[in-house]
């Protein structure tokens, strides 16, 4: 026994003194393993459970907290600290749980701590009061795999790894695998989960009759586009992906290049580290490609207000601080909300650590505009050769800074002024209204503290305005010194903009910011105007404007043909597509501590920093969002491979290896299976190298997968929740599977992809608004069949069925959806004119000599199994009485399903068979 | 064995002679069964309980269930007047405000204040309405809503709430999910997700919509992150009342009924041979869907009232009506449907447009709402159903006291601008006293000086009145556990009976 142990022995002595020494040493050898206290298993949990909403991060009751080990040990306000470690006699928190007064016992006026409880945090204490690391806050390191005996269950249970932890566990418990599912079941649930739709006939058969293995079935699974399309749906949830801005009248959105941008980016692989630093932050990458600028969309799926009278910043702000909260979300399984007005109320972040985290994401350009700016700019091959000709003039003029920033002006307009920033002064003559400057006859407006750095170009972006209207850019007051005018006098120039929106003025040099005073002359109009808000007599209507380095060249017809071809390239992008563009320095943003969360009380300045809790900081990163990005995927990121692993292992389970997949902090609840969740991320960020294909690929040719999903009596009764995995998923489909797979058995899905969302019919009046009518202008030809992610998302009116088929309206990051049951997704599969459609059409390709064997053909083609008798005795008992009805009735054969025809009773009859078909269980589930 | 077969037998017969399918479910342990199951299910197989899961609420997640405390009321209708009505043209009579009508603002009212609209100096706009004392309490009442000193003694006021949004859309999420932001769940799911519904062929949760869908869109009857089965159910009054709830054209009743007991006897023999819980759930969504598709059509013809109880509400049978609402507001909540909303669009009353002044469009608002409102209380009252039904009226937020001068021009026509410091709500039914006045604005009705109650209050308030402590009624979401009012809220006792 070493001096440690006594001392350890002695401490417990103070408590049990009624046992007698040499007793207790006996125990204490006897079960040395259990006498050291975890802090993380015994003590946290209940410090959780029972102290921390009045002695943590939101109250700090009686100036006692338990959330940082620094806190917990400093002084209360009773002046010296609560918790003495190494002496839990004298420790007050000892005290306070034993007390009688009620008053005065802890947890106040709750139940009394049981005596077990008790007696850990007072061994606890006695031990030292060791502070532990969150489990999910450790780096992870190689894991060791577990050794077994394969004989225990059948050897053919070890496919890989992956299952070796799985039987650790289930011996633990008792347990014992299911048998391997059937080849044709198998099959159908990998194909969903690999691609969301069933697999083709012809890859089936080739499996089923042995041709190929279940691992070149499941690599040819892999190689398909459909897989993009599949689990985009999933990223794009996190991503809060919609067609739409969100708040208010819910304008659209036009940001669908960017869920392309996810489908390609999965189907080719796009390994995860990458795949992150890009959505983060790669407008920040050198010499950043469209593609790497279009992958910072991804945080520009913030809702936007248009509603008159909202603060711009105000949504600004919001959208700032959902991204941090996203990132968080999204990365980390951390709640970041809660620090935003004070510390966590249990995980161990403060409350600044927020704003430090919040001042990397607050320095875009981004500013809640009606116009989405910045957006990234696609063109034409065409104008694409002309911006390179221009570049190249450019080049070959000037100096790699002018050419940069006209390469950049090209890509996404950027910096500007943006006019809804600037102050009206004489509101008869002009108002601001979403992005637009107003100015009437004599309106004179101000934007203060411009700096041009010291370029000689003005350009201005109208949004049209009157013939005869000369604009002046006044400096520093009203009527200071006029530093460029223009008058306004060509009809062609000056016309709502159409297809010229964009002027250039030459300006002198100004070296220093100044303030910016604009004024619009136009005598031919009435100057006052009492009606306010009104587009009557606007002499200009501005939106932006930007200050850009000049161009030297040799003489006028080389600055007209310059002038001309910047003009068509700014006049004519293809797309647009909202992007995160940084502040350059003379536009950086400050971040403030926002006093208990409110935007409006600001307190100190802060600097872009990381949690301490989490991994150190390289001095090697950038400060901004770049850097940030390295930390997430940096390798000694504890959380962001655990994250992902966690989350992918639900998408194909139906449950997270730690079941709270939305938060792995300290309040989250234990992983059932912690050695193997590490050990899969520890790969996942190794020999996977961050591939997203080869971890799926990883699990789905586990043993642990490809159980059946018979649920025994006795096992269930052992784990009712199946946490242990001895029977294998069995999931309902997706929403957009359940539409996507309709579509498929029945030869109508549109193989088309990409392109702006599709609006497939539905029915009258759901997508309505007070002032905007009804905007769902339905889809022709096979656009009308295009799978389900290309379906057009407005957050206020999704399409119906997915949203009861439990799809996210994307106006927050989501997580889990929650798999729900109602009587309205029957009524959708049953009565929806997708799904009758879908019937027809798979009554219609399974036609045969009889209707047994146009019964036995629907079904296989539905659910990939050969029907059993009892099955096709209530089918074929259903086609009758079906038939009857229309034989008594030929009326209603007339339009039937509403598809225009008049159809013959075999046909509608065998429909009314396949709708019962793919509404079956086993349609609408996997497994 | 015998004697549960003898028992069911018996239940069969009984059921046979009343013939209704109600009785059935009712009784049935499991809420299992229906006609199209009758045959083959044995309804209340033993089987099925063998598992041990809460079988209730697995089977249909709406099973009532009853709230920890005890409650006052077992249904809520919420009349939302979209666009924020005028408290000083309805219920908070200003006499000082007429004196100052068209004097400029007092600086000291605006200054550091935000107004959606309003830019300078205001002028002042006094009541646009005449004001009586009515009833045995007295309480004022405007000469715009003639029908309301019927029940002007029913109802319980609440002068001094207040909100911090002032744009419609987030301070109509606010009122509704206790956030202004999107993604919480509606007061109406959290309603239906803590107690269940008395109905076994309606939604627990029904909307209803009048002039337009509201600003906030319909997140504002979302489920957020509880389970979607808790979303208000929109019933509309053109085409399916409920989206898909018509069967396929070919398709009749009876041929539904007979897919669904394929459908659901092949999912049956799929429950036997894998046991997996799920399907039983299904199996009975499958027979509430087919309930739905005969009760929802019934309970939204308004058509078999009598002509004096239609006339009662002012109904416009074939329209999208206010009064049609309130009087399905009324067989919805007699059927058991927990949670009825109303949504009325257009008192967003600016002066900036006819439709939007306070002196014709407001009105017209007014008149529409005046009868089935008055009628509503009565009806329900005239049934005994007002005790136990909570009836809540208001704006997201009131409007001010000032003539609204968008961009600093006075409007032309008359209006106020949104105003979220001191507006008038109402409350009537079980729990609440009857005839009472709670809370106080100034002189001219610009902020609340006694009684103030925010929005989170109200929440807790209703909460309580149906059995809950707003505090302990939460829900866990990315990790932290969530309630309708976030940290805040307390119970208005002062106007609890």
């Amino acid at each position: 026994m070493n001096t440690k142990d006594i001392k350890d022995t002695i401490k417990l002595s103070r408590i049990k003194q009624n046992i007698k020494f040499f007793v207790l040493i006996t125990i204490l050898i006897s079960c040395e393993s259990e006498k050291k206290i975890d802090f993380n298993a015994q003590i946290k949990p209940i410090i959780n459970k029972k102290c921390i909403s009045c002695h943590g991060g939101v109250k700090k009751t009686a100036g006692f907290s338990l959330l940082f080990e620094k806190e917990a040990l400093a002084n209360t306000d009773e002046g010296s600290p609560a918790i003495i470690p190494g002496d839990s006699k004298n420790s007050r928190l000892i005290q306070r749980l034993h007390e009688t007064d009620l008053e005065l016992r802890m947890p106040y006026h709750k139940p009394k701590l049981s005596e077990s409880e008790i007696e850990l945090f007072t061994e606890w204490i006695d031990q030292g009061a060791n502070w532990g690391t969150h489990w999910a806050y450790i780096p992870l390191k190689i894991k060791k795999i577990p050794e077994l005996n394969t004989n225990i269950f059948s050897e053919k249970f070890f496919n890989n790894t992956i299952d070796k932890f799985i039987a650790v566990k289930m011996l633990e418990k008792n347990l014992s695998p299911n048998p391997e599912s059937k080849k044709n079941i198998l099959a159908r649930k990998v194909s969903f989960d690999i691609t969301g739709l069933p697999p083709d006939k012809k890859l089936f058969e080739l499996f089923i009759e042995n041709k190929i293995d279940y691992e070149t079935y499941v690599d040819s699974l892999f190689s398909r586009d459909y897989y993009g399309e599949k689990w985009a749906s999933w990223w794009l949830d996190l991503a809060r992906y919609s067609d739409s801005k969100g708040y208010e009248t819910d304008r659209g959105r036009n940001i669908w290049e960017y869920r392309d941008w996810v489908i390609k980016s999965l189907n080719k692989d796009l390994p995860f580290d990458e795949f992150t630093i890009q959505q983060i932050a790669g407008d920040l990458l050198p010499n950043a490609s469209y593609d790497q600028l279009l992958a910072t969309a991804f945080h520009r799926n913030t809702m936007n207000n248009d509603e008159g009278g909202t603060n711009d910043e105000e949504y600004r702000v919001a959208a700032v601080i959902d991204r941090v909260n996203t990132t968080f979300d999204v990365w980390q399984s951390t709640t970041m909300g809660c620090v935003q007005c004070h510390d966590h109320p249990y995980d161990p972040i403060r409350h600044k650590e927020y704003y430090q985290l919040m001042s990397f994401f607050n320095n875009t350009r981004d500013e809640d505009l009606m116009g989405e700016s910045p957006n990234l700019r696609s063109y034409s091959k065409k104008v694409e050769t002309k911006i390179n000709k221009v570049l190249e003039f450019i080049s070959e003029k000037t100096d790699k800074q002018t050419l940069n920033i006209y390469s950049n002006f090209f890509k996404y307009l950027e910096p500007k002024y943006a006019l809804h920033n600037s102050i009206v002064l004489n509101s008869e003559n002009g108002f601001i209204s979403g992005e637009t400057l107003n100015l009437r006859n004599k309106g004179i407006a101000v934007y203060k503290n411009i700096n041009t750095r010291g370029f000689e170009n003005l350009y201005f972006k109208h949004g049209g305005g009157r013939k005869n209207t000369k604009l002046i850019f006044r400096k520093n007051s009203p009527d200071g010194n006029v530093i460029a005018s223009i008058n306004l006098n060509q009809n062609k120039y000056w016309f709502y903009g159409k297809n010229n929106s964009y002027f250039k003025i030459k300006i002198k040099k100004e070296l220093k910011p100044f303030d910016l005073y604009i004024e619009a002359i136009n005598r031919d109009l009435y100057t006052n105007n009492s009606v306010s808000y009104d587009y009557k007599d606007l002499a200009a209507q501005i939106d932006w404007i930007s200050f850009l380095p000049n161009i030297p060249v040799s003489n006028t017809t080389e600055l007209m043909k310059l002038d001309r071809d910047i003009n068509t390239i700014l006049n004519t992008p293809k797309n647009l597509t909202p992007i995160m563009v940084e502040n350059e320095d003379f536009m950086k943003r400050k971040t403030y501590l926002f006093d208990r969360g409110n935007w409006l009380n600001k307190k100190e300045e802060v600097n872009p920093q990381v949690p301490s809790i989490l991994n150190k900081w390289d001095l090697e990163w950038e400060k901004n969002r770049l850097g940030f990005s390295k930390w997430i995927i940096s390798k000694e990121n504890p959380l962001t491979a655990r994250t992902l692993v966690n989350r992918v292992w639900y998408q194909i389970f139906g449950k997270g290896l730690v079941s709270s997949i939305e938060d792995m902090g300290t309040q989250s609840d234990p992983p059932s299976h912690p050695a193997l969740i590490d050990w899969l991320a520890f790969n996942f960020m190794n020999d996977m190298n961050w591939s997203l294909k080869s971890l799926i690929k990883k699990i789905v040719l586990s043993s642990t997968y490809k159980q059946s999903s018979n649920i025994d009596e006795n096992k269930f009764k052992l784990d009712p929740n199946n946490l242990y995995y001895s029977w294998g998923p069995k999931l309902r489909l997706s929403a957009e599977s359940i539409r996507d797979q309709a579509l498929f058995v029945s030869g109508l899905l549109s193989p088309k992809k990409y392109g702006p969302g599709v609006m497939p019919p539905q029915p009258d009046g759901v997508w309505e608004h007070p002032y905007l009518g009804n905007l769902w202008k339905e889809s022709k030809g096979e656009d009308k069949h295009r799978r389900a992610i290309y379906t057009y998302l407005k957050r206020t009116s999704p399409y119906p069925s997915f949203i009861s088929f439990d799809a996210s309206s994307r106006e927050i990051c989501l997580v889990r959806r929650l798999p729900s049951n109602t009587p309205l997704q029957a009524l959708v599969t049953m009565n929806d004119p997708v799904y009758t459609e879908a019937a027809f059409h798979l009554a219609k390709s399974s036609k045969a000599e009889s209707i047994e064997s146009s019964i036995k053909k629907m079904y296989k083609s539905a659910v990939y199994k050969e029907i059993e008798p009892k099955i096709l005795n209530n089918l074929k008992s259903l086609y009758r009485i079906a038939q009857q009805e229309f034989e008594e009735d030929n009326l209603k054969l007339d339009n039937f399903f509403d598809l225009g025809n008049k159809i013959d009773i075999k046909l509608a009859s065998l429909a009314i068979v396949a709708n019962a078909i793919m509404n079956l269980d086993e349609f609408l589930t996997h497994g | 064995m015998d004697d549960i077969k003898k028992l069911h037998n018996e239940f069969k017969k009984t059921n046979a002679r009343f013939n209704t399918r109600r009785h059935f479910l009712k009784d049935c342990t499991l809420g299992l069964g229906g006609i199209a199951l009758g045959s083959f299910l044995n309804s209340c197989s033993t089987k099925n309980i063998s598992f041990n899961y809460n079988a209730d609420r697995s089977l249909n997640p709406l099973a009532p269930i009853a709230p920890p405390f005890s409650p006052k009321v077992k249904s809520v209708i919420y009349l939302h007047m979209v666009g924020a009505p005028s408290q000083l043209e309805l219920f908070d009579y200003k006499p000082e405000l007429e004196k100052l009508h068209n004097k400029p603002c007092p600086e000291s009212l605006i200054t550091g204040k935000q107004f959606a609209f309003i830019e300078g100096i205001p002028n002042m706009l006094g009541p646009q309405a005449t004001f009586s004392r009515e009833g045995e309490s007295g309480n004022w009442i405007s000469n715009h809503i003639p029908h309301f000193k019927n029940i002007v003694d029913e109802v319980t006021f609440l002068k001094a709430v207040h909100t911090d949004q002032f744009n419609h859309g987030p301070a109509q999420l606010l009122m509704h999910t206790g956030s202004p932001r999107l993604g919480r769940p509606s007061i109406g799911s959290w309603v239906t997700y803590g107690l269940g519904s008395e109905s076994n062929d309606l939604p627990g949760f029904i909307v209803l919509t009048s002039g337009g869908t509201p600003d906030g869109g319909k997140s504002l009857w979302g489920n957020g992150f509880l389970p979607s089965i808790y979303q208000g159910v929109q019933c509309r009054s053109k085409g399916d009342p409920v989206l898909y709830l018509k069967n396929p054209k070919g398709v009749s009743q009876e041929l539904k009924k007979n897919i669904i007991g394929s459908i659901n006897q092949i999912n049956y023999n799929e429950y036997e041979k894998f046991n997996d819980p799920e399907v039983l759930t299904r199996i009975s969504q499958y027979e509430m869907a087919f309930r739905m598709q005969s009760s929802v059509p019934e309970v939204m013809n308004i058509n078999d009232e009598p002509q004096y109880i239609r006339d009662m509400y002012g109904v416009q049978p074939g329209k999208e009506s206010f009064a049609n609402n309130c009087l399905l507001a009324r067989k919805m909540v007699e059927k058991g449907v927990r949670f009825v909303q109303l949504y009325d669009w257009g008192w967003d009353s600016h002066g900036n447009g006819e439709a939007e002044s306070l002196r014709k469009g407001f009105l017209r608002k007014c008149k529409d709402s005046d009868r089935p409102i008055a009628a509503l209380i009565l009806d329900l009252k005239q049934r005994g159903l007002l005790d136990e039904t909570l009836v809540v009226w208001g704006g997201e937020f009131g409007r001010t006291p000032m003539w609204e001068n968008r961009a600093g021009v006075q409007n032309t026509l008359v209006g106020r601008d949104h105003q979220g410091e001191a507006f008038t709500m109402w409350m009537a039914g079980g729990g609440l006293k009857k005839g009472y006045v709670h809370g106080k604005t100034d002189e001219i009705g610009y902020r609340g000086i006694e009684g103030r109650v925010s929005v989170y209050d109200i929440q807790a308030t209703i909460l309580h009145l149906l059995g809950f402590d707003h505090k302990q009624f939460t829900y866990d979401f990315q990790g932290r556990p969530f309630r309708l009012t976030d940290v805040e809220g307390q119970v208005i006792r002062p106007i609890l009976a």
